[in-house]
């Protein structure tokens, strides 16, 4: 049998850094392939490059035993494959109706006709949802549905799926499953991006495993067992290196922060919880449970209710932040979870981007840019942090994610805060700067900083808090010491 | 979402390395323009006419010098012109009228500065897209000024601002003092915009708002000084405008003059999209616009060729622009020019 899709030694750089080395890979009809692999290991660039996204800078894509090369993803969608993001590519404002037939409206485009189209539609598929409402008012597992459905409208043969079961809940989950089996019995092949490693050993037929942009091996899903996954993933000596358990707890020094009753919007209930000095405090929790959001009113990135918005008290004192910059001069930093948005300054060099962080720092008392002060901030920092560039004058933009990350971390620790929250810190950063950016997080809280790790990587969060609290649903609902929890305990209080 | 973002550092370092160029290319266009207008253009090369440019570039590049200030800060004010006008015809309106020649130039600046918050506080507080904000405010002003407190469209400069004449209207060692005001504000904008940290915070934030922002830099405040900057650069350009030729007119509003602002800060290579350029790109933008303009004149186009001609330039600019210099789609806010 041929595979319906096929790459050969697949290769993909992004400024000189190898996203994806080598790789093969290959799709059978009708069949469910879990791709897995950490943050970084290339399983995104890989889906990409089938999707028509990027372009590969050598290697070959084969559909159906014939070379392709697709410049755009429209041209990706007219060979059959289609691509179902975490983050829905669907027009929040428009009906269901809408976004299924988005892009293929005749001349004149009758509401009604798509209305039943797509009711009918719907019904074949054994969906259940209202093709008049407007995407908004859907649930995760709905708007998921309706991906799918446009895929398979689309005549999709290959649906490629980044991590669909991260915001759905156990039932959802389920659903999605039979899904799944749905597609593969109709003969479309699915593609299955997944951090959730018993999903995949759950539903996938094969499954490939990712390391640094190399393949390590693919193997039918029989001769998997979770071990074998994760020795692949991350290599020997790494695995303990990285997610070992923390087994030294510090004790809690003195109440820094103290939040009660906090609400924002619908995305922030009621939260109450406390963080203290010296010691890591990990916060776990799904995608939309509001651990973000609390945590950037905290440090005045978001603002909380204006009636009703709960207290924050810093050191004791009651504050109310609209803005960062104050929280900034009292201490309180945010490292955010997407330097590219609002991390970094792509124009400016290393050192320039972390005396940016002083200079804000020092409001009133510094009013000249002191070129010597710059390059010596730039070189410390480099060097304390082990930023890696060709110079400390080299764009941000040039380096690695793992690089970049640095350098939005050196700007918030030039700060000299007293509590830093670090959002996903290790997000889209490669493997060996993973561990050094933890080894940093582990100094702050030795030196008696307060420090948060928000991450919705479980072996993150294990690996480095001596203390975790749980989000669901916009409040805090879970305290765990670390050293004896489960991943199960955590798991379960994150979605039940 | 990560699309747009992990294809950028490839084509970021392309644009780079032309970039880098960017204002030395146009130096070189400037040079080679004006080596053929001298072969070709008779009555080009001589000390008359290029007093006459370097005079005419100097009001035009005082103007580029505060619109790149906005620009840097990811922002455009189309009132300079209308702001360049009206509070310099009031201040000369009221010493002509026997006021204290102090008290006419605080009324000129006060109004200036007046409009320059309007401006700054819209785009930063109301977050009235720039664009818009400017253009009403400018036409706003350029209408109180032509039917409100002004008499006459055309305002003489009265002996009783000759005090002042200085900035605009006389010599030193044969250059026109007109052109010395406007080295000084060059000076004065490089130094403030590349070693004050206010100048910084205006790259920063041109940069990326969201990330000066989280970084703890006053965004808005820094927003609303950039606009009165501008304003402040824009009625001294007035100021000296009105002293080298002697007269206001304020229906230069009605001109293309904001046009030829904008393309001097395009075509020097301050990115529209903000964060990038500096003093250097605004002179050489300033030289090649004025030698263009002023050799289009010696060749006797009309008006309307002439704005034809720019149009194009223009076009050509902002298009050459958005490819070297792309939008960062993860930054940009509706409404961002």
């Amino acid at each position: 049998m041929t595979p319906i899709l096929e790459l050969r030694q697949a290769t993909k750089t992004y400024a000189g850094v190898p996203a994806i080395e080598g790789v093969d890979f290959d799709l059978m009809p009708g069949e469910v392939h879990a791709l897995v692999g950490e943050n970084g290991a290339g399983k995104s660039t890989l889906t990409k490059v089938m999707a028509g996204v990027v372009t590969l800078n050598s290697g070959q894509m084969l559909i159906d035993g014939q070379p392709v090369d697709f410049r755009t993803p429209l041209e990706a969608l007219a060979a059959g494959i289609a691509m179902v993001f975490q983050e829905t590519s669907l027009v929040p404002t428009m009906t269901v109706a809408q976004n299924l037939f988005l892009g293929q409206e005749k001349f004149i485009n009758r509401l009604r006709a798509i209305y039943i189209a797509a009711q009918q539609f719907l019904q074949s598929l054994n969906f259940n949802v209202d093709p008049t409402l407007t995407v908004a008012a859907l649930g995760a597992a709905q708007k998921q549905m309706v991906e799918i459905a446009r895929a398979v409208l689309h005549k999709a043969r290959i649906i490629v799926f980044d991590e669909p079961t991260a915001t759905l809940t156990p039932e959802e989950k389920q659903h999605f499953f039979h899904l799944i089996k749905d597609l593969k019995e109709r003969g479309v092949s699915v593609i299955f991006i997944s951090h959730a490693l018993e999903e995949a050993l759950e539903i996938s037929d094969r499954i490939t495993v990712l390391r640094d942009g190399k393949k390590v091996v693919t193997d039918i899903t029989a001769n998997f067992d979770r071990n074998r996954i994760v020795k692949s993933m991350v290599g020997h000596q790494l695995s303990q290196e990285l997610y070992g358990r923390n087994t030294q707890a510090r004790p809690p020094g003195k109440r820094v922060l103290s939040v009660q009753n906090l609400r924002m919007g619908t995305m922030v209930r009621n939260n109450s919880f406390s963080i203290f000095a010296g010691q890591i405090t990990g916060v776990f929790g799904l995608v939309g449970s509001g651990r973000t959001e609390t945590f950037k009113v905290v440090a005045g990135v978001l603002k909380r209710d204006y009636l009703h918005g709960g207290r924050i008290l810093f050191n004791d004192k009651p504050v109310r932040y609209r803005i960062p910059a104050p929280a900034i001069a009292q201490g309180i930093v945010y490292v955010t979870e997407d330097r590219k948005v609002d991390g970094f300054f792509e124009t400016m060099g290393v050192s320039r981007n972390i005396y940016a962080g002083l200079l804000a720092k020092l409001r009133g008392k510094r009013s000249w840019v002191r070129k010597r002060e710059e390059k010596a901030v730039g070189e410390e920092w480099t060097k304390s942090l082990n930023v890696k560039a060709v110079s400390a004058d080299a764009n941000v933009i040039e380096l690695s994610g793992g690089n970049q990350q640095k350098v939005v971390i050196a700007k918030s620790l030039i700060q000299d805060p007293e509590l830093v929250i670090f959002d996903e810190p290790t997000r889209g950063v490669d493997v060996g700067a993973v561990a050094e950016i933890h080894q940093i997080i582990r100094q702050l809280a030795d030196e008696g900083k307060a420090v948060v790790v928000i991450s919705s990587y479980l072996p993150e969060v294990l690996s480095l808090a001596d203390r975790i609290l749980v989000s669901r649903q916009g409040k805090i609902v879970e305290e765990f010491a670390n050293k004896d929890v489960t991943e199960r305990d955590i798991m379960y209080a994150s979605i039940h | 979402m990560n699309t747009t973002a992990s294809l950028l550092p490839k084509e970021k370092t392309a644009a780079k390395i032309i970039k880098l160029d960017q204002q030395t290319i146009v130096f070189l266009i400037f040079i080679i323009i004006f080596i053929a207008f001298s072969i070709f253009l008779p009555g080009f090369l001589n000390t008359g006419n290029l007093v006459n440019i370097l005079r005419s570039i100097s009001v035009l590049g005082m103007l580029g010098l505060g619109m790149a200030v906005v620009v840097i800060g990811r922002g455009i004010d189309l009132s300079m012109v209308a702001i360049l006008a009206v509070p310099t015809a009031l201040t000369m309106t009221l010493a002509s009228t026997g006021v204290d020649l102090g008290l006419a130039l605080i009324a000129g600046v006060a109004l200036a500065i007046a409009f320059g918050l309007l401006n700054g506080l819209l785009t930063a507080y109301a977050e009235v897209p720039a664009l818009l904000t400017t253009l009403a405010t400018g036409l706003g002003l350029a209408g109180i000024g032509q039917s409100g407190i002004l008499q006459f469209d055309v305002v003489p400069w009265p002996d009783q601002l000759n005090p002042i004449e200085w900035i605009g209207g006389t010599t030193l060692f044969g250059i026109p003092s007109s052109v010395i005001s406007f080295a000084v504000v060059a000076i004065a904008v490089s130094v403030f915009l590349k070693r004050t940290k206010l100048g910084l915070f205006i790259y920063a934030i041109g940069d990326n708002p969201n990330a000066a922002r989280t970084t703890g830099m006053p965004v808005r405040p820094v927003m609303v000084l950039q606009y009165l900057i501008a304003a402040l650069i824009a009625v001294f350009a007035g100021l000296v405008m009105a002293s080298s030729s002697a007269v206001m007119d304020t229906r230069i509003y009605n001109l293309s003059l904001i046009y030829n602002v904008v393309l001097v800060v395009v075509l020097g290579g301050v990115g529209l999209s903000g964060g990038r350029g500096g003093v250097w790109n605004v002179i050489v933008g300033t030289l090649l616009v004025g030698t263009i303009l002023n050799g289009m004149t010696i060749l006797n186009f009309s008006y309307d060729a002439q704005n034809l001609v720019k149009g194009v330039i223009l076009l050509m600019a902002i298009a050459i622009d958005s490819v070297l210099n792309p939008r960062n789609e993860e930054t940009a806010q509706q409404g961002d020019i």
